[in-house]
C-alpha cells in the first residue's frame, strides 16, 4: 500500500467533502427547491447531505488513490495544511452564515 | 421491550451520541499527546486513531437517528417557542452541519498514523498530524458545547 498517496487522496477528498457540505448547506437554505430535492432523496435534507458527503469522500479517496498521478512530499504537506485551513474556514463560514441568516442579513 | 426498541429510545440515543462523542474527543486528544511525545509506538497511535474514528462514526449515527426521528417534531418546537429560538437557527444548524466535517478529517488523521514513525518524520508530517488531530478534538468539543446549549434551552423552554 502506498501510504503517502492514501493520505493525500484522503486529504483531497476531505477538502472536497467539506466544500460540498458548505456549498450545499448554504445553497439549500437560500433555495427552497434545492432543500426539497434533498428531502425527497432520503426523507430528510440532513440525511441526504450526510450520505452524499460520505459517498463523495469515499469515492474521491478511491478514485484519487487509484489514479496514476504522482504527488511530491511537498504537495502532501501543503494539502494537509490546506485541509486544516478548509476545516477552520468551513466552520467559521457556516457559523457566520447561520448567524447572518437568522438576523436576516441574507 | 426488545433491545432494538431500547436502543431507539430518546434518552439512550442521546447517551450514545454524547458517550461516543466523548470517547472520540478523548482519543484524538490522547493521539495529540502521543504525536507530541516521541516515546510512543506506531501501533498505539493507530489503535488510538481507530478508536476515535469509530467512536465519532457511532456518535454520528446515534445523534443522526435522534435528530431525524425526534428532534424536528419534539425538540425544535420547544426551542422555537422558548426564550431563545436562535439556539435552533444558529447553534443547532451549525452543529448538525460541522459534524459532517469530522469523519473525513478523522479518517485522514487515521491514515497518517499508518505511516511508520521514521517515514512520518522524513515527510515532516508530525506537526501537521498534531494540528489535524487537535482540529478533530476541538470540533468535537465545540459540538459538545453546542449540544449542551441546545439541551439547556429545551429545559428552560419547557419550564417557561
Amino acid at each position: 500500500m502506498d501510504k503517502p498517496k492514501l493520505i493525500i487522496s484522503s486529504a483531497y477528498a476531505a477538502i472536497i467533502a467539506i466544500i460540498f457540505v458548505v456549498v450545499i448547506t448554504v445553497g439549500a437554505e437560500l433555495s427552497a427547491p434545492l432543500k426539497d430535492w434533498l428531502k425527497d432523496f432520503f426523507g430528510h435534507h440532513w440525511t441526504s447531505k450526510s450520505i452524499f458527503s460520505v459517498l463523495l469522500y469515499v469515492i474521491a479517496t478511491i478514485v484519487l488513490y487509484l489514479s496514476h498521478h504522482k504527488y511530491s512530499d511537498d504537495r502532501l504537506k501543503k494539502t494537509l495544511g490546506f485541509l486544516f485551513i478548509s476545516t477552520v474556514l468551513g466552520t467559521v463560514i457556516l457559523t457566520l452564515f447561520f448567524m447572518g441568516h437568522y438576523f436576516q442579513l441574507f | 421491550m426488545d433491545i432494538v426498541a431500547i436502543l431507539q429510545s430518546k434518552p439512550v440515543l442521546i447517551g450514545l451520541h454524547l458517550g461516543f462523542g466523548i470517547i472520540g474527543i478523548d482519543a484524538f486528544l490522547w493521539l495529540l499527546g502521543k504525536l507530541k511525545g516521541d516515546g510512543n509506538s506506531q501501533r498505539s497511535m493507530v489503535i488510538t486513531a481507530a478508536i476515535g474514528t469509530v467512536a465519532f462514526i457511532a456518535s454520528w449515527l446515534a445523534g443522526g437517528y435522534y435528530y431525524v426521528a425526534y428532534y424536528g417534531t419534539l425538540v425544535k418546537p420547544v426551542i422555537k417557542s422558548g426564550v431563545a429560538p436562535w439556539v435552533h437557527n444558529i447553534i443547532m444548524e451549525t452543529k448538525e452541519h460541522i459534524f459532517l466535517f469530522v469523519i473525513p478529517l478523522a479518517m485522514t488523521v487515521f491514515f497518517i498514523t499508518l505511516l511508520p514513525k521514521e517515514e512520518m518524520d522524513r515527510l515532516k508530517l508530525r506537526r501537521l498530524a498534531l494540528w489535524l488531530s487537535g482540529a478533530v478534538a476541538v470540533i468535537g468539543l465545540l459540538i459538545g458545547v453546542m449540544g449542551f446549549i441546545i439541551s439547556a434551552t429545551v429545559r428552560w423552554g419547557a419550564i417557561n
